[in-house]
């Protein structure tokens, strides 16, 4: 690829997202985690339904996926299934979230935990494990970002200087505008992610077939390849089993920079609303995607099934659209790894350094913003640049363990009896149950990791909380009021 | 609690979460197994007919979910 323009396009949307980002302060003070953590619970339903979608759209939905559909075929789906889930998970926690958040001053996801459970020492255990795989995922967007960046410059811009361009992106305006500037820049990046997606599928699609009826591509796979149109896959490798357990592992993992998320909403209503029409931005997969299966025999012999869109576009689209893909990559792996990063320096300062040397509150905030730098360069850069071959396995560990948080969630609104100790043996048990199964013995019976520590997870937890100390009343009745407003009514008035 | 686990306390409420098991249990196995065809639909492949029609069988639930939690004022 000779031209120059791509280059400057992708360019061009990086300056655009960093000029949204750094305005996005728009005269607030940065001073709290109020404002710098939570944006001031501001957020409208717009600006939440983007900052959610493109947080959970990422460069796997302009690379991974696509990558799928041409190695694997339908099986790619269970990702837009599962997210349609989350979207699920959403409107039924979120508003709680957001009301434990408004009344008891939360922030983060380990601040709750730590006060349901009156333990910070929970608090920091989860905010500490939650960090391995929201680095490891952060980690994984940048090295994306990297190689769009390499890409589109022909080679010219190295991956570690990629590297340090992006982070050096995100950390300004995160710095300077925090939460406001992961929702205004998400909002940009979502809105141009759709359209990208859509201009390139369509244009594909046309360059392959001749027309945008997508048929005659189904009809040829289906006469000779059917194996692409249904489970296990071209590979074989996406048993019923995984389908399934793989969905449900990843609808109960809470990852921290969601539960963030939702306490950014102006009301309880707005994040209902919001995650209402959030399925409907995940028709986004599909044209990309369909890129993926039109390279099934336009490109039989890539190397790295991941680069297929790109590979396509740069030999057969115009050059003004191998750039706007650029961006589009480029946006949804910088919109994905931008609330990782934010919410790792937010937690770690929040609930591990503020209880260990008992910062004062404007203390920890100020921290907060600066704590961003040291894991940006001393974790996420090097990790980048080095590109270990265990990173993808850290970051299945990671999110095993994001789902075996799950009995704090339980504890939290549907069962009052839940113990700090039952949380953390459940924990404890499950997480070496999930390391073992994705280390040692990779999924077992086809069925998922993550799943595997919850079988063992959830009933030490009921066991163990049925042996020790509850939570004391007051604490409990003050989360059930929000969680289950009218069964505590009931409970109120047993107990008068 | 008269319960010691939340659960629904109307039978809208009830409804509501018969309609996510629902929804859970249509894109998982073994119903995922019925639209497990190499077969085609308006052009496109029966499982990502079956993977959208979930999608937006979500959106219409949370709709309903809307009008009966914001219809009895309880946010």
């Amino acid at each position: 690829m000779n031209s120059v323009w791509p280059l400057v396009i992708t360019l061009g949307y990086v300056a655009m997202t960093m000029a949204i980002g750094l305005k996005a302060r728009a005269g607030h003070r940065m001073d709290t985690l109020e404002q710098w953590g939570v944006a001031g619970r501001s957020m409208g339903p717009v600006t939440l339904y983007l900052l959610i979608a493109a947080g959970s759209v990422s460069a796997y939905t302009f690379m991974g996926a696509p990558g799928w559909a041409y190695s694997k075929g339908v099986a790619v789906f269970y990702v837009a299934v599962y997210l349609a889930y989350l979207a699920l998970v959403a409107w039924y926690f979120g508003p709680k979230v957001w009301k434990f958040g408004e009344q008891f001053g939360h922030v983060t996801q380990a601040s709750a935990i730590a006060d349901r459970y009156q333990s910070p020492a929970l608090g920091g255990l989860s905010a500490l494990v939650m960090a391995v795989g929201s680095v490891a995922y952060a980690v994984l967007q940048t090295v994306g970002s990297a190689y769009i960046l390499f890409v589109m410059s022909g080679g010219m811009i190295p991956v570690w200087l990629g590297v340090i361009i992006v982070l050096g992106c995100i950390a300004v305006y995160l710095f300077v505008s925090g939460q406001r500037a992961i929702g205004r820049t998400n909002a940009f990046q979502g809105a141009l992610m759709l359209v990208v997606a859509w201009a390139v599928g369509l244009w594909a699609l046309h360059s392959a077939t001749g027309g945008l009826d997508v048929a005659a591509l189904f009809e040829r796979l289906q006469a000779e390849n059917p194996e692409f149109l249904t489970l296990p896959g071209a590979r074989g490798d996406m048993s019923f089993s995984f389908w399934t357990t793989s969905i449900i592992v990843s609808m109960f993992s809470f990852m921290p920079p969601v539960w963030t998320q939702w306490m950014c909403a102006s009301s309880a209503r707005t994040i209902r609303r919001s995650a209402t029409w959030l399925p409907t931005y995940y028709i986004v997969i599909l044209p990309m995607v369909v890129v993926g299966f039109i390279g099934i025999y336009s490109l039989p012999e890539l190397a790295r099934a991941d680069t297929v869109v790109l590979e396509y576009a740069m030999a057969n689209l115009p050059v003004v659209l191998v750039g706007l893909l650029g961006a589009g990559t480029l946006a949804a792996s910088m919109s994905s790894s931008e609330p990782f990063i934010h919410s790792v320096a937010l937690s770690i300062t929040k609930d591990v350094l503020q209880p260990l040397f008992k910062l004062s509150d404007a203390f920890t905030a100020k921290l907060a913003r600066w704590c961003l730098l040291p894991v940006m360069a001393l974790l996420v850069a090097p990790l980048a640049i080095a590109e270990p071959g265990s990173l993808v396995m850290i970051l299945l560990v990671g999110l095993g363990f994001a789902s075996q948080v799950l009995p704090a969630f339980i504890g939290m609104f549907f069962w009052p009896r839940a113990s700090k100790l039952g949380v953390m043996a459940g924990i404890l048990a499950g997480f070496a149950v999930t390391v073992t199964f994705t280390t040692v013995w990779s999924h077992p019976l086809g069925v998922h990791a993550g799943f595997w520590g919850l079988l063992l997870n959830l009933p030490v937890f009921v066991a163990v909380s049925l042996l020790t100390p509850p939570t004391q009343a007051s604490v409990v009745e003050r989360f059930f009021r929000i969680a289950a407003p009218r069964g505590f009514r009931r409970s109120g008035r047993a107990l008068d | 609690m008269r319960h010691p686990f939340v659960l629904p306390t109307s039978r809208a409420g009830w409804g509501l979460l018969a309609a996510f098991v629902g929804l859970v249990l249509a894109g998982t196995w073994p119903v995922i197994g019925l639209f497990n065809r190499a077969a085609l639909m308006f052009g496109l492949p029966l499982m990502i007919v079956w993977s959208y029609v979930i999608i937006f069988a979500c959106v219409a639930v949370m709709l309903i979910g809307n009008r009966i939690v914001e219809g009895d004022g309880h946010e």
